[in-house]
């Protein structure tokens, strides 16, 4: 159903803009209309709500982490197109004082750009020129904790404030034309192991975060606070007192886990319930339903993350898709993907809301999530129940084949499959596109008591340095689980990817290069080759009639990819 | 590049009383209530017994002999679990433990904070460039970048590995390996599982690391 034609030419179809924008419903001065003159940048415009809402068909900024609420990443201008990808420069390098992992979507409103790099610092930038406006360093507590890297992943901008968490655990609130610090509270204990990467989700006055910490023993939530007073709203757990479930044998994809379901009850007994230290993060942007009032989010692993008997049960609502009502965080509905979890192959990337196709042909309201296990899963948005999961993306071997004390090898390995990077989805299309790894592993484990909220993994990942590793680009049809083109890459994929309506995405790889592929049939039509690993997840806006694509290239700590600390937006030379 | 914010540590006293109240400012952040105290002050209480740490550790901790480990540029708050963990018993020393079980807990925590002010001492570590290929598959294996970063500096509870003695990072790996060193459990088994050739290489690899 694609509105452009397949390689070979021929005109590239235009959809306007209008039809996007109709169905959104702009109300916006700014929302849909391409900026022609200079007159609007630098000023750094207050972000309402009213723009978040409509960011979906809003071709000159780019409001939210994964684009707008409904986390598809999919961005609605053209200009940058099949046609004349190639055409695509940079336009400007800006470097950071930072040189380290850099996850980081930028922020683009009305001229104005936001960016962040590893130890929370964080910079407005003309998005024009990519000269420097403001830059602010969190003054960093004695106490980080992070398992892969000190990364960020972006702020919010919400109103005339933009929001970030911070690897001690605070949630600071920025003056957006200063970059001044308003307020800061603190989200939860980091000696405890709790840690702010990912960026707020903010609607409504209510500033979303969740926390990291699933190698550390924590206790999972979801927390509300209000935008302008830093508040605490709401808290919800995503471990319950009681986390035991319904002792399922088999994954989402219908393969036995080899659970020694007995012993686990028996342990139960004498231990009682994990709650209290079993993991459980969320590390990544909720999506919102703004007519049901509703957040979808997933919850990472339990703690320890190998050594599973002290923590019997199914280990609620580690690794599952869940829905809370965004007034009150009472939790709507969840779906397990791998109930008691040992070989960290937690869910993580952002799940996305788009209307799917259920089992009899009708189109419902759906979300989807790219798992570790290297599937795309297919939900109904009212129930959380699955309606299909895709083919697998990754290689499989020996799943759910138990650790042990010498080492046992399964894939996908705990770098497997899709990890933190967001996914995008062309609706048009019916594709959703996923970055992959493909990372062999062994998995160690060893009985270890609570440490204290010290590193608790129960046992140790080792990479198999030996073995050959890789990753590729997929898209998947999710109407039908199919795959409609994959393409392999020198290296295992962290990071994440764009579409746009110019038929294209974009996406970056460990070894420095910035790639464009046609997002209908995977052809390669563009690339860069930048100074250190594009591991962060592309975004794109306009500025005076041009648009731009940006990213950050700063390598990947978990991943060990070359660090460097530039961001580099690129635009068309129309010469 | 690595940034080192120690001046905040008066913090931890701060998060053991840990609300989520909101912090107004950065300046009560760092508990508001301490004077402004010279540096030369603020380890009066400890002058003497941070001489009784240089006879072995090196004069502020510029450690010359490669059983002591350099304190001098050591992550803070990693020292400070370590001398608790000392006195717990959990990390067992034969040396280490009688001498911090006669010290405060604050005390202990200031002299954290001396030695990781001071500045990392050069030094000269090579290894065989035959043996750098070795020594790599281990780095990969274990991951040793994704927590103490890409120039094995460490940050925070994580500790530099970079430029250490190798005698020392040999001995200590050993003694996780060996369940001496039990305060780290993650790196007990992840040290189980390599061989004493694979632990002599990567002490080596760490101790002459130049940041390539
Ligand atoms: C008699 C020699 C000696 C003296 C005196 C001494 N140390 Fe040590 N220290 C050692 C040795 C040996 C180790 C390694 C112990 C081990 O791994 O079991 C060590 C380890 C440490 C460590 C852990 C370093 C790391 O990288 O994990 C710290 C921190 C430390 N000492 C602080 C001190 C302080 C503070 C003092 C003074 C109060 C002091 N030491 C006095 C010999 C000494
Ligand atoms: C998942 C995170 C993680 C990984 C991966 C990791 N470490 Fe560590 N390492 C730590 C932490 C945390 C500590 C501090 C433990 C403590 O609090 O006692 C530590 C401590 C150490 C120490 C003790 C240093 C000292 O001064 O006494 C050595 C040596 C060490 N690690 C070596 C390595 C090597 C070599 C690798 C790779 C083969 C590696 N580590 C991989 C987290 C990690």
């Amino acid at each position: 159903m694609s509105k452009f034609k397949e390689k070979g030419g021929g005109t590239l179809i235009k959809v306007g803009l209008a039809s996007l924008l109709m169905t959104a419903g702009l109300q916006s001065a700014f929302a849909g209309e391409e900026v022609t003159g200079g007159t609007l940048f630098g000023d750094m415009q207050t972000v309402t709500q009213d723009l978040l809402d409509n960011a979906a068909g809003d071709a000159n900024n780019f409001l939210h982490t994964n684009a707008n609420y409904n986390q598809t990443r999919f961005y609605p201008a053209e200009q940058i197109n099949r046609e004349n990808v190639h055409n695509l420069e940079r336009a400007w390098t800006f470097k950071m004082d930072v040189v380290d992992s850099l996850e980081t979507t930028p922020i683009i409103i009305n001229g104005t750009m936001y960016v962040t790099s590893s130890f929370n610092h964080v910079y407005a930038l003309d998005a024009k020129t990519g000269k420097e406006k403001w830059h602010y360093q969190h003054k960093m507590g004695p106490i980080t904790t992070y398992c892969c890297g000190p990364n960020n992943r972006g702020v919010q901008a919400y109103e005339d404030m933009v929001y970030m968490g911070t690897l001690d655990s605070q949630l600071v609130a920025l003056d957006a034309k200063t970059g001044k610090k308003v307020w800061a509270t603190q989200i939860a204990d980091p000696e405890l192991g709790y840690s702010e990467t990912m960026a707020p989700t903010i609607v409504n006055g209510k500033v979303l975060i969740g926390t990291n910490g699933g190698e550390y023993g924590i206790r999972g939530f979801v927390k509300a606070f209000d935008a302008k007073t830093g508040a605490l709203l709401w808290t919800f757990h995503s471990i319950p007192e009681d986390s035991t479930g319904v002792w399922a044998e088999n994954d989402a994809t219908g393969l036995y886990m080899h659970r020694d379901i007995a012993a686990e009850k028996e342990a139960l007994k004498t231990l009682g319930d994990p709650y209290k230290t079993l993991g459980g993060g969320v590390w990544q942007n909720m999506a919102i339903d703004r007519d049901n009032n509703r957040a979808y989010f997933v919850v990472g692993n339990p703690s320890p993350d190998l050594y599973g008997a002290i923590r019997p049960g199914d280990n609620l609502y580690t690794n599952s898709l869940v829905s809370v009502d965004l007034d009150s965080g009472e939790k709507i509905c969840h779906f397990q993907y791998i109930a008691h979890d040992v070989w960290d192959l937690d869910a993580v990337s952002p799940p996305i809301l788009v209307p799917v196709k259920n089992e009899d042909g009708q189109t419902v309201k759906g979300v989807l999530h790219g798992g570790k296990t290297g599937y795309v899963y297919v939900h109904n948005a009212s129930d959380c129940s699955l309606i299909r999961h895709s083919e697998p993306m990754v290689m499989q071997r020996d799943r759910w084949v138990l650790p042990t004390k010498e080492g046992a090898s399964m894939l996908p390995g705990a770098n497997g499959g899709v990890e933190w990077s967001p996914m995008a989805t062309d609706p048009n299309q019916g594709l959703a596109y996923a970055i992959n790894l493909h990372q062999p592993m062994t998995y160690h484990v060893e009985e270890t008591p609570y440490p204290e909220g010290k590193l608790w993994l129960g046992g140790a990942f080792k990479v198999i340095p030996t073995e050959q590793q890789w990753g590729n680009v997929t898209a998947v049809d999710y109407n039908t689980g199919k795959i409609k083109w994959k393409v392999k890459t020198q290296q295992p994929m962290i990071g994440g990817i764009l579409a746009t309506a110019g038929g294209l995405v974009f996406t970056g790889e460990g070894n420095g290069l910035f790639k464009a592929y046609n997002s209908t049939s995977g052809e390669l039509m563009w690339q860069d080759q930048t100074k250190a690993g594009v591991n962060a997840p592309p975004a794109s806006y306009n500025v005076a009639g041009d648009q731009y694509i940006v990213v950050g290239s700063g390598g990947n700590a978990q991943m060990n990819y070359k660090r460097g600390n530039e961001i580099i937006a690129y635009k068309l030379n129309k010469k | 590049m690595m940034f080192k914010l120690k001046s905040a540590w008066l913090l931890v006293a701060a998060l053991t009383m840990f609300t989520s109240a909101v912090i107004a400012d950065e300046g009560k952040l760092a508990t508001g209530t301490e004077a402004p105290i010279g540096e030369q002050d603020k380890y009066a209480s400890v002058q003497e017994t941070l001489k009784t740490c240089f006879s072995c550790h090196g004069e502020k901790g510029a450690s010359t002999i490669g059983t002591f480990p350099t304190l001098a540029g050591q992550e803070f708050y990693y020292m400070y679990v370590q001398l608790k963990d000392m006195k717990k018993g959990l990390r067992a020393s034969q040396v280490m433990g009688p001498i911090v079980a006669g010290i405060e807990k604050e005390d202990l925590k200031l002299m954290a904070e001396y030695f990781s002010e001071q500045e990392w001492p050069k030094t000269d570590y090579k290894l065989d460039p035959k043996r750098i290929a070795a020594a790599k598959l281990v780095a990969d294996a274990g991951q040793c970048a994704a927590c103490h970063l890409g120039t094995f500096k460490g940050n925070s509870r994580v500790p530099r590995l970079a430029n250490q003695h190798p005698e020392y990072l040999k001995n200590t790996m050993h003694d996780f390996k060996n369940d001496v060193r039990k305060n780290a459990p993650a790196m007990g088994t992840l040290f189980k599982s390599f061989s004493e050739q694979e632990i002599q290489d990567i002490a080596d690899y760490m101790s002459s690391f130049k940041g390539e």
